[in-house]
């Protein structure tokens, strides 16, 4: 999924329940800086408010998100809080499994055959979930996931070639061909969110999705329609059947959603807060002003600080000074498990720029320019990280290698980047025009007299990306490198980059590109790159293409071995099929210090109130 | 009157399909594909889902074609889906419009119950202190950017003395907005404080050229007293160019005021164009500018009646 930058107790027994788990959160969360803040006695019930990001409002409720609706906002941050996916990433902050709120047991294998086992989760209505829940889902996907599923990879089509509910509880799939058991679980199983059975319908009338993909299409076509229908969501007798902790209780289409605990809830961790709301906000200086301010008819427990209100933080503190600590707020950025790059064009139609920039010492200088360190220290304040290469480094996780734990491959170091251009036959002019001299060492297709002028499209929106464009426009200058600057919407720079130009069949017409959020994993949360880095892939934006590379990817995608995923990203990170670029955090989040569990908060974005609870 | 408003009403079918036509092809000319907009950079990874989507809604047909389409499902009220949104242009408009009407004309009416007295009061102590401290004041306000007084009177209303909240009502529906109407004073005042200059200059001038005509020295002389000529004569004639303002006002009140409503958390009409513009959503923004052009058209009929009815003078045939 792309990043889109470019966040009742009923009952005596259940009161005295909901008490005890309480207490055992306030002991586990002590650590964190939101729990050490402020402690006190737990309380049950109570209102928390959340605010969403700037018009990011929750607008589809079907959890089969196409395209158009695939967001954060309306997944992790909506449908999951009532309908949880088969298996849930985000342990602690960590974006990998977590067993223990996960709706089916970790998949086991016996050869190309997967089995899985679901665990006694009952929906609202008292029915249980079951195998035939999830074949709901895989048949839907096989029937119109090409079209209408927006972070479809192929699965299962692709890779299974049986798939049967053998019990209530137990299904089983036939693969193709060996795969990563951990590829599968973390990218293709991921996707999966079981549907009830009473949502197997048309207008008509009960129909059989579950059992017979044909059967799909309709189907699909009737909860796509009711998923359009904004008002009827609360009283829809389709989507108040959960099996997540919450149940809607009120939904406005301009962005107020509430939420209240579903009594029925089978999993481990139950709601203590009466009432979860969210609320939508223009922009962030006007959410800001709702935190700062007391009289606010709605104060915000969990908000976010505008990255332009942040002090800077010293770089040797996991946070730095935060002005909302006098109102009662404790801060904590929360980062998205991804990487951030801007696109350099191996297929740009502009003279000759593409011989150039398929040149590895070129893409070398240009790293060597980029300043992650200080554009993390200066423009975002402290609240950044490196990008390192394809995999994700923040948290770390099993899948990054010990090279990519070392850091930037190419730290800031203009002298390198000079040498580099000498050294292969350029005439290097600081603050003029750099040109090919020598072209027999300049590289294939590139012409005696060639000039170092790119032009350069990237997304305007964010006060950071411009200071970091302007800063790397300024030290490419300095070696005669003219980065020629277009900002521009980032709808616009998306539709012009994010996707490869020739797979695309759109214009190849740019050289370099920032659209500022580079990408998320999720919700296929392993960093393999098939996706991103393959030859032909049409998230491949830049259409870098190595048949070592391809080769290196189809072993992680057949082994769990975690040495393939190191020798590959091992071999990538510094051939710079993208130029990396710091990761800003998603978030800059404020919360109140009466209220517990927040933290961590999840790289997978995932939202769970059901861990929240007042302190008195 | 009956032919005029007639003739002035068809008149206006053929503005709002220019106007139309215009916007559908500007909008046409953005650069960027409407698939991808809408549907988000992860579209790349789906092209078939780009091929549908353009075939479905008709993006894969020339842009004439689309307009033609656009304007049958116009003729029969349907003014198209935000897919951004998730939700038709008519219910979303219907929410949006009812906010900055409340907010943008309640303050447009302050604005005008201030600014007359106020302009009377200056016109007739020309040149005098308090014709010198309404003109400063004004003019002060006047130049004030809105996002900044919006700022500053949350800075010292919400925050520093927390008197008022510092964003608007956040409830839907008429009724809901106003039994907030302690959320509503803040916005309000920011539009009203700027706007009373406008309307107070405009009085003022009009006023004084009332004061000099003919028929004010003829009352005088007739024994009327000041404050019958004033009331009774100058008032009601100086009254027609800001008739004129104010339906020329029109639009602005149902195209809402974006920057005040995105400093008080106010998502209204100026709000809605300007972000579902930045995601190529064309269905919101020709249904916003065809609420516009409508209004702009009507108020400025509304204005030449107006006009007809202070000055008996004034017939149209």
């Amino acid at each position: 999924m792309m990043k889109f930058r470019s966040k009742a107790i009923v009952g005596l027994a259940l009161v005295v329940a909901s008490i005890t788990a309480l207490a055992a959160c306030s002991s586990s969360s002590s650590s964190s800086p939101g729990a050490a803040a402020s402690s006190g006695t737990p309380v049950a019930g109570g209102t928390a408010t959340w605010a969403e990001l700037p018009a990011s409002t929750p607008n589809y409720i079907f959890p089969f998100d196409s395209s158009a609706y695939i967001s954060v906002t309306n997944s992790s941050q909506f449908q999951f809080l009532m309908y949880r996916p088969l298996y849930w990433f985000g342990n602690g902050g960590s974006p990998t499994l977590n067993q223990s709120l996960s709706l089916a047991d970790p998949p086991t294998f016996s050869g190309n055959n997967v089995t899985i086992t679901l665990k006694p989760y009952k929906w609202s209505n008292g029915t249980s979930v079951t195998a035939q829940d999830v074949m709901f889902w895989l048949n839907m996907e096989q029937a119109v996931g090409a079209t209408d599923y927006g972070a479809y990879t192929g699965f299962p089509t692709t890779v299974v070639k049986n798939i049967k509910a053998v019990s209530p509880t137990e299904l089983t799939m036939t693969l193709d061909k060996p795969v990563s058991q951990s590829w599968l679980l973390y990218n293709d199983l991921s996707q999966i969110t079981p549907m009830p059975a009473a949502w197997d319908r048309t207008a008509s009338g009960p129909s059989s999705c579950a059992t017979t993909v044909s059967d799909c299409t309709a189907v699909y076509q009737y909860l796509d329609a009711q998923s359009k229908n904004l008002s009827g969501y609360v009283s829809s007798p389709l989507w108040s059947i959960v099996d997540g902790p919450w149940k809607l209780s009120a939904f406005n289409a301009d962005g107020h959603v509430t939420f209240v605990p579903n009594t029925a809830y089978s999993g481990p961790v139950k709601p203590k807060l009466a009432q979860f709301q969210e609320v939508p906000f223009t922009t962030d200086a006007a959410e800001y002003d709702v935190l700062q301010s007391q009289s606010s008819s709605s104060k915000l427990d969990v908000g976010y600080i505008p990255p332009q209100d942040v002090p800077a933080k010293p770089a040797d503190a996991a946070v730095g000074p935060n002005p909302l600590s006098s109102h009662g707020y404790t801060l904590s950025p929360l980062y998205t498990w991804g990487i951030n790059y801007y696109v350099v064009n191996f297929q740009s139609s502009v003279s000759d720029h593409a011989a150039i920039i398929k040149q590895l010492y070129f893409r070398q200088a240009l790293a060597y320019l980029m300043n992650q360190a200080a554009v993390i220290a200066g423009p975002l304040k402290g609240y950044g990280t490196l990008t390192v290469g394809p995999v994700g480094n923040n948290p770390p996780t099993q899948w990054l290698s010990q090279q990519g734990k070392a850091g930037d491959p190419y730290p800031y170091n203009p002298g390198k980047a000079k040498s580099l251009l000498t050294s292969h036959g350029w005439t290097v002019v600081a603050g003029g025009a750099t040109t090919c001299t020598n072209p027999s060492l300049c590289g294939p297709g590139i012409t005696q007299g060639t000039a170092l002028s790119f032009n350069f499209p990237y997304a305007s929106g964010s006060a950071w990306i411009n200071a970091e464009m302007t800063q790397l426009q300024s030290n490419a200058l300095a070696l005669g490198i003219k980065l020629n600057l277009e900002p521009k919407p980032f709808n616009q720079v998306t539709a012009l980059a994010a996707g490869n130009c020739t797979v695309a069949k759109i214009p190849c017409n740019w050289d370099l590109a920032n659209w500022g959020g580079g990408w998320s994993f999720a919700p296929d949360y392993q960093p393999t790159g098939e996706t991103l880095f393959m030859c032909g892939s049409i998230a491949n934006s830049g259409g870098y293409c190595s048949s070592t590379n391809d080769a290196y990817i189809d072993k992680t995608l057949t082994s769990s071995d975690l040495n393939n995923m190191y020798t590959w990203q091992d071999y990538l990170a510094p051939q710079l099929p993208f130029m990396w670029q710091p990761n800003a955090a998603y978030l800059l989040s404020e919360i109140t210090t009466s209220l517990h569990g927040v933290l961590p908060q999840e790289t997978t974005l995932n939202l769970t109130p059901e861990n929240w609870y007042f302190v008195k | 009157m009956t032919v005029f408003i007639v003739r002035r009403a068809l008149q206006a079918i053929v503005v709002l399909l220019i106007v139309t036509m215009f916007t559908f092809a500007l909008l046409r000319a953005i650069p960027g594909n409407v698939a991808v907009a809408i549907m988000g950079p992860g579209a790349y990874r789906d092209p078939a889902a780009i091929k549908l989507f353009d075939s479905t809604y008709g993006f894969d047909k020339p842009w004439y074609s689309q307009y033609l389409l656009w304007l049958g499902h116009l003729a029969q009220g349907n003014l198209g889906y935000s897919w951004n949104l998730n939700q038709s242009v008519a219910s979303l408009l219907a929410n949006r419009l009812l906010k900055s009407v409340v907010l943008v004309g309640i303050s447009t009416i302050l604005a005008l119950i201030i600014a007359i007295p106020i302009g009377v009061i200056q016109a007739v102590r020309r040149n005098k202190f308090i014709d010198h401290f309404f003109n400063g004041t004004s003019t002060v306000f006047y130049a004030t950017p809105s996002f900044l007084l919006g700022l500053l009177l949350i800075l010292i209303f919400a925050i520093k003395f927390p008197i008022f909240p510092a964003e608007g009502p956040q409830g839907n529906g008429l009724g809901a907005i106003l039994s907030d109407f302690n959320a509503l004073i803040l916005p309000i005042a920011t539009l009203t404080l700027i706007t009373v200059a406008l309307f107070s200059r405009y009085m003022r001038s009009s006023v004084l050229d009332n004061l000099t005509e003919d028929y004010v020295r003829t009352a005088k002389a007739k024994g009327a007293s000041e404050r019958r000529i004033l009331y009774r004569h100058v008032l009601r004639n100086s009254l027609i160019p800001i008739a004129t303002l104010l339906g020329l006002s029109l639009p602005g009140i149902l195209s809402g005021a974006l920057i005040t409503e995105a400093v008080f958390n106010y998502p209204g009409m100026g709000l809605l164009f300007y972000q579902q513009a930045q995601k190529q959503d064309y269905p919101t923004l020709l249904g916003i500018t065809v609420v516009v052009a409508v209004a702009t058209v009507v108020g400025s009929l509304l204005a030449d009646i107006t006009y007809a009815v202070l000055d008996p003078r004034v017939r149209y045939t």
